[in-house]
């Protein structure tokens, strides 16, 4: 497996012999699984390969020539800026170029106006760090602060935070896109200058290129450079204290604060989030699904089943906790005036207030992500679905349904039917299912409950995060618009018309329907000959 | 699925195959806990993956290389033994993972160790220039074995026989007898009686961290053996290589726990700390300097106690019996920093990375001698950080780190001054 | 057949016409836009109409100019190429109020005066535009990115999903929008992104060459319980700049605006020209209009420590911002704003633009707020090159989200039925906008010539752009003319 040698010489002229390699022990590092977002399942396995060689560029202009390079040689790349996103995010075919984004980490901010302008390769935590040294904060994506800003930014990009801040779309400023043929796109005011502050487009907005509701996983293009929005935060310091395992952001009590209430039913649990909403107070609100509890309490995978083994369906079914962060954002005030208008709502709900720790391990710097595989060993969120707070409380129920069938190889979780939170004041809801399975077990079932869940939203008539690249476009595209599919593919065959950025996305899922013999039993629906629709 | 049969000894590569499986790509392994990120600048804590930008030479990278090692799928080349060894183990990535989750990656990579060594492609050519010196002489440096005690100067008190046992080491007998000179006078400045081994031989720490395992073992039974036969109670050392050998990596080798050793392990700051407090030890001279404290890593990260461990792992990956994992929580953070207020006319300043986030000085472990380019990049890296935070001088409690930023100063023309706590504590008392 | 038969086959002979009469008020709009013939109009009253008006326009290669108002100020509207106008007004409905999800789903017709009377009965609102005229469509405003004069909610732009007729003619459902079935279905539309891509932002700004947008979901908010305005005399610009940096990031405030005397004369004066000369003399040269609002729950707390922090920012730190609830020598002129803030502009009367000479030009862009000061220093020393008075000058500045940016909108007010002062201003106003936008002042929305200004320069994007428009408009029957094509 190898590069074709003259693409080869010409990447090497543009990174220098540093930072180019097709060494075997260089590209098996680079190896999907089998551990990680979504590994250990049958997409991973059938329709990842190690790159045949990996280049790792320094600024847009490296990215655009190698990308340029690539067309020239028909040679297929894939974007990569952490590689955390899984299976998704690294080669799916022989002879593959890897382009490492890492080194695009130039960073600058303006204070004044609230943004900051990132390569590829910063993360959330240092710029989460950067933004609260001067007042502000970003919201840290539900993967963790070790995400790519960008590649959150034009994937997913949400937290309970977002019940203040909002969908990610909004909060991406002037940015910088090689096009799938090696183009350079500006967008927003980079279009016509060198001050990136403001994104929209002139006339129609081709920001719209950049993602769905969720993202293209690189197969239109690579983004280099971006500016994000900042949002005001408060002046107080979160101060880092203790020792790892155990470290968490000591918050300034009377700026910041988070608090669990204890709700008496799940209705009054949603009607707290509503009302919440219309009186438009609040950093964060979200609820609390019972095994986070379990998962923060214990110090080991060991000590979880313990803790968790003692719940079941009737605790599971009783735990209605909304956890609220307050932040003062005008004064200490006005975060009191928050205590007291959710306080007047709690009460009218019957809620009783908890005993709540004055310090953050998650949310603001997002630490503790990675805690999601501690249980089982292996992990993915199958569906996170921001719509109204209506669809989002049934959109659990029947989930929870659906995932009784295929437990195990799912998590035993006694039904929880998922985390749902409010989103823009309200205006907005959100719902996340999270699935657990250990990857050495026949997990047939779980790739099955996957495809499964993509037809119970169709049927229920869900809006769905499975859509595009995640799931068999032919299998959703008909039942959404309808035939969204034929115009994602319209342009992706504009911009991409050798199909070389990161081939075959986004008919990826749909390649895997056909390649893998266990899912043929779920494949009922009609797809042309997905696989000679890919030149390579 | 079948119930497997594991344990934590290193000698076979296959008791990590889960842990290497599961390694998720999160690069906690690589990045300062994000908890403590002090911004974009001094981001990182992995001096491989920060030296050498590919992902193979981050933890997340080598956990997959050795899952393809572990089934025979890469065959061992020059490449291969770089992005092994070009490494000081220095337990940023086992610290960092572990923050979340349960996997051992610094026992898997031990393991890739002593698997290279096993199928005669490790260590590297530096490496068994060391094991050599240490066969025929007993230190690394291939220095006359005669010569190891000549540090010791007549205003030194060394008892025939006494409850402390001071284990002075290859680097401080041969290359820095200050360190040694500073400890031995600090012993006697708080009244506390030590002996010297009769015949002190490498702590063997080189042999260990790159993969002889057999050689490592041997050295160990010899030493462990050498002291209970003086009777001491406890060992104290000032190097924190030596620290972590005796109190981690000969009872992990000899499969027993740390407290059962038969006597004490303890570093020079855990025992100056002590004394401070206990008020006999006395520092009054002031040392006037803006002063930063590096935390040496094998009194850090590495530096907690060893329980053996065997047993199942099943559903789910549970483990039975239980297990508590190391995670580095009993790393000696407090004390160095409480010797370094307790002397008046420091001003003690913190840099952005500090305790189980600290950069690694990139010598330790083998590096030095067969990556100095990693060594020095890392040492150069850390001293920016250090002038940062606009310290005249550089604190650390091992000898490797002294030397590796002494010379990195030196080759850059950076005037910091570098010292080991115990020649600052020997300034004041 | 011939298009006239077709096209009354689809939308009945009432819904049609091609009299000159008629179609003369389609022809110009208050821009200075040359007039522009189309060969008929049509009036569908469904989806389903237009699709297939568009899908006959695809095979006659006939241009669609979509129309969902009757108030244009900005010559989107004008054909360019002939062709068949879309009047979108009969599609006029509001189709649902959804006060759970504070969402508000409308067709293309519906016009602010409809929708803010229907939202008040529900003790609703929308955000809105500075003064949108009663009769112009909501929908069309939020399109095309008109910027709301509230300031405070960090997640910006109302706009949810959206149904489109493309121009090849298939009807698409965007957003959560798109599930089958929409709206009896479990999803109610509030996301706008998606599906694959995000279909809404080519939609954004397009002037219609897109695609003909027939409903949108739209957020809603709650009517305050307790609104306070306060006013301030701004003679340092700069100065009031630095103090809405300080302010809005503490999220003060709901509507937050600054107006210089001429545009703040001209839209409070009663009786013209005597009360329009005296205020337009006695105003301060910019007044900062802010309204502290109590919302649905503890009104007076939200207001008090709103005024408590204003307060204690102006003692320390901004001594000469006087924040008051009223101006001197201009008695109820705070009450008088709330209520225009909160209403568009009505019906009846004249807008206000066009009251003084009769006609107006608007230049608008999106600026960095502290680059305000040179952009009035540039149009000061610009206008008089051109002879127009400098105290004729309109401006208006909006800030957006927390201050991070803000709209500037100069207007020069002229006499249309002057021929050459027309001609002056069309000058004047080119020139002015290169001079602005040669010191960083973005037209995001470039109306008229400012389009091939901005298009030139932009030759990457406009170059994607044009492959993205022949992916939706192949064959080029969307409002040709507009924008780069």
């Amino acid at each position: 497996m190898a590069i074709v040698k003259e693409a080869y010489k010409a990447l090497e002229a543009i990174v220098g012999s540093k930072y180019i390699s097709d060494d075997p022990a260089i590209c098996e590092g680079y190896r999907s699984g089998p551990g990680g977002y979504e590994s250990g399942l049958g997409y991973e396995r059938v329709m990842t390969k190690i790159p045949a060689a990996v280049t790792l560029p320094r600024n847009t202009e490296e990215v655009q020539r190698i990308v340029k390079v690539c067309n020239r040689y028909k040679v297929p790349y894939v974007p990569y800026s952490t590689g955390f996103y899984g299976p998704r995010s690294h080669c799916h075919v022989e002879n593959e170029l890897l382009v490492d984004l890492k080194r695009l980490n130039d960073f600058e901010i303006d204070e004044k106006h609230f943004y900051a302008v990132v390569g590829s390769g910063v993360i959330y935590s240092p710029l989460q760090e950067e933004a609260m040294k001067r007042g502000a904060y970003v919201i840290i994506g539900g993967g963790g602060a070790q995400a790519s800003v960008i590649a959150n930014l034009i994937g997913d990009g949400w937290s309970p935070l977002s019940h203040r801040i909002g969908l990610p779309h909004r909060r991406i400023l002037g940015t910088e896109v090689v096009l799938p043929d090696g183009e350079l796109l500006k967008l927003g005011t980079l279009a016509v200058g060198e001050d990136p502050f403001w994104g929209d487009g002139i006339g129609p907005d081709l920001r719209g290129l950049l993602r769905g509701y969720t993202g293209l996983r690189g197969c239109l293009g690579i983004v280099t450079k971006m500016a994000v929005k900042l949002l005001p935060f408060q002046p107080e310091r979160l101060v880092p204290t203790g020792i790892s395992p155990n470290t968490a952001l000591a918050l300034p009590e009377k700026r910041v604060k988070w608090v669990n209430y204890q709700m008496p039913s799940k209705e009054a649990q949603v009607k707290a989030m509503f009302e919440i909403g219309k009186a438009e107070v609040g950093g964060a609100v979200t609820k609390v699904p019972l095994f986070w509890r379990a998962i923060a309490k214990a110090e080991s995978k060991e000590e979880f089943w313990q803790i968790w083994g003692k719940e079941n369906a009737d605790t599971i079914k009783n735990f209605h906790i909304v956890r609220v962060l307050f932040i003062g954002f005008t004064s200490e005030e006005q975060m009191q005036y928050d205590e007291n208008v959710i306080g007047d709502i709690m009460k009218e709900l019957g809620a009783v207030t908890r005993p709540t720790k004055p310090s953050d391990e998650s949310w603001i710097k997002n630490a503790d992500s990675a805690g999601m595989w501690l249980m089982c060993g292996s992990y993915v969120s199958v569906d996170y679905v921001i719509e109204t707070l209506s669809q989002a409380v049934v959109h659990g129920e029947s989930y929870a349904d659906l995932k009784r069938k295929y437990t195990p190889p799912l998590m035993p979780d006694y039904g929880d039917p998922g985390w749902f939170q409010s989103f823009e004041l309200g205006h907005q809801g959100y719902s996340e299912f999270l699935i657990y399975w250990d990857q050495d077990e026949d997990t047939t079932g779980v790739d099955h409950f996957y495809l499964e869940t993509s037809k119970m939203n169709i049927k229920n008539r869900y809006y769905t995060s499975l859509l595009g690249p995640h799931q068999p476009l032919y299998l959703t595209g008909p039942k959404y618009g309808p035939n969204y599919h034929e115009w994602l593919l319209k342009i992706k065959d504009e911009f991409d018309p050798l199909w070389v950025c990161h081939p075959p996305v986004p008919l990826a899922h749909d390649a895997f329907v056909e390649k893998a013999d266990w899912m043929k039993p779920v494949k009922d629906w009609k797809s042309p000959e997905v696989l000679k629709k890919v030149p390579i | 699925m079948p119930k497997k049969q594991v344990s934590l000894d290193v000698r076979q590569l296959d008791n990590f195959v889960y842990d290497m499986s599961r390694c998720i790509k999160c690069k906690g392994c690589y990045w300062v806990e994000h908890t403590y990120m002090p911004g974009v600048n001094f981001s990182t804590r992995c001096p491989s993956n920060t030296w050498n930008d590919f992902d193979s030479y981050g933890a997340f990278g080598k956990m997959r290389i050795g899952m393809a090692v572990a089934e025979g799928r890469l065959p061992w080349t020059p490449k291969l033994l770089e992005i092994i060894y070009a490494d000081p183990l220095c337990g940023a990535c086992d610290v960092g993972c572990k923050r979340n989750l349960d996997l051992e990656i610094e026992l898997s990579l031990e393991a890739l160790r002593v698997k290279a060594v096993k199928d005669g492609a490790g260590p590297m050519p530096a490496h068994k220039k060391v094991a050599e010196n240490i066969a025929k002489t007993h230190n690394q440096f291939g220095s006359p074995h005669q010569n190891r005690k000549k540090w010791v100067t007549g205003d030194i008190q060394v008892a025939a026989k006494a409850d402390a046992l001071y284990f002075v080491g290859c680097s401080a007998s041969y290359l820095n007898p200050e360190i040694a000179q500073a400890t031995a006078k600090t012993l006697n400045a708080s009244g506390t009686p030590f002996m010297l081994m009769p015949d002190e031989w490498c702590c063997g720490n080189t042999l260990y961290s790159v993969g002889m395992v057999d050689e490592a073992q041997a050295l160990a039974r010899r030493n462990v053996d050498a002291v209970k036969a003086t009777g001491a109670k406890t060992v104290i050392l000032s190097c924190a290589e030596g620290y972590r050998m005796w109190k981690t990596d000969y009872p992990k080798m000899l499969d027993v726990a740390t407290r059962d050793l038969g006597f004490q392990v303890m570093h020079l700051v855990e025992f100056a700390d002590a004394m401070v407090k206990k008020g006999t030890l006395k520092p009054t001279k002031p040392v006037n300097a803006r002063v930063a404290y590096h935390d040496s890593c094998s009194i850090g990260r590495l530096a907690d106690s060893w329980i053996p461990w065997k047993g199942e792992r099943g559903w789910m990956g549970t483990v039975s019996p239980p297990l508590k994992r190391r995670r580095g929580t009993e790393g000696l953070y407090a004390e160095p920093r409480n010797i370094l207020k307790a002397i008046p006319g420091l001003n003690f300043v913190e840099m952005p990375r500090t305790r189980e986030n600290a950069f690694c000085c990139g010598a330790g472990r083998g590096t030095k001698e067969a990556f100095p380019q990693l060594a020095s990049f890392s040492a150069k890296h850390r001293l920016d950080e250090v002038k940062s935070v606009g310290a005249e001088l550089l604190v650390s409690a091992c000898p490797w780190c002294k030397n590796n930023f002494a010379l990195a100063a030196k080759e850059t023309g950076n005037p910091v001054k570098v010292m080991d706590i115990s020649e600052l504590i020997l300034a004041s008392v | 057949m011939d298009n006239k038969d077709k096209l009354i086959e689809i939308v009945g002979v009432k819904n049609f016409s091609d009299e000159p009469e008629v179609l003369e008020k389609y022809s110009t709009d208050f821009s200075f836009l040359p007039a522009g013939a189309a060969n008929c109009v049509v009036k569908p009253k469904d989806a389903q109409e237009i699709q297939k008006i568009i899908q006959f326009a695809n095979e006659r290669l006939l241009p669609i100019v979509p129309v969902s108002s009757g108030v244009h100020f900005h010559g989107a509207t004008i054909p360019k190429q002939g062709g068949i106008i879309l009047d979108l007004s009969r599609l006029n409905r509001i189709l649902e109020i959804d006060e759970d999800n504070r969402r508000v789903r409308i067709e293309a017709g519906v016009t602010w005066e409809q929708l803010t009377e229907e939202l008040k009965k529900k003790g609703m609102r929308m955000i809105m535009p500075f003064l949108p005229p009663a009769g112009r469509s909501v929908l069309t405003d939020y399109l095309e990115r008109e910027v709301p004069t509230n300031t405070v909610y960090d997640y910006g732009e109302p706009m949810q999903s959206m149904e489109v007729i493309w121009p090849t003619g298939e009807i698409f459902r965007m957003g959560s929008a798109s599930v089958n079935g929409y709206p009896d279905s479990a999803s109610k539309g509030a996301n706008p992104s998606g599906p694959g891509i995000d279909f809404y932002r080519f939609l954004q700004g397009a002037q219609g060459t897109m695609g003909v947008v027939t409903w949108t979901n739209l957020k809603i908010e709650s009517i305050p319980k307790i609104d306070k305005v306060f006013l301030a005399r701004v003679d340092d610009l700069a100065y009031a700049q630095e103090f809405l940096y300080r302010i809005l990031p503490r999220r003060i405030g709901q509507e937050c605006l600054l107006l210089n005397n001429t545009d703040l004369a001209t839209i409070v004066a009663e009786k013209w020209p005597v009360d329009f000369e005296k205020l337009r003399t006695t105003l301060p040269s910019w007044t900062l209009v802010l309204v502290v609002s109590g919302l649905l729950r503890r009104p007076e707390e939200k207001i008090a420590y709103e005024e408590n922090f204003l307060n204690q920012v102006i003692r320390n730190e901004f001594r000469k911002m006087e924040l008051q609830d009223n101006l001197p020598g201009v008695p109820g002129i705070g009450q008088k704003l709330l209520s225009l803030l909160r209403k568009p502009w009505p019906a009846g009367k004249t807008y206000w633009k066009n009251i003084w000479k009769g006609g107006s030009q608007s230049l608008f862009f999106i600026a960095r707020p502290n680059a305000t000061p040179v952009y009035v220093d540039i149009v000061k020393k610009n206008a008089p090159q051109y002879g127009y008075p400098v105290n004729d000058i309109g401006m208006y500045i909006q800030p957006i989200e927390h201050n991070r940016a803000c709209h500037m909108e100069i207007t020069f007010f002229y006499n249309p039925a002057d021929s050459s002062e027309k001609s002056r201003i069309a000058t004047l106003y080119r020139n002015v906008a290169l001079a602005l936008l040669n010191q960083g002042a973005f037209f995001s929305r470039p109306y008229g010539e400012l389009a091939s200004m901005m298009y030139e320069r932009a030759a990457s994007y406009t170059m994607a752009l044009k492959r993205l428009k022949k992916v939706f408009d192949p064959k080029n029957i969307m409002n040709p003319g507009n924008l780069c094509f």
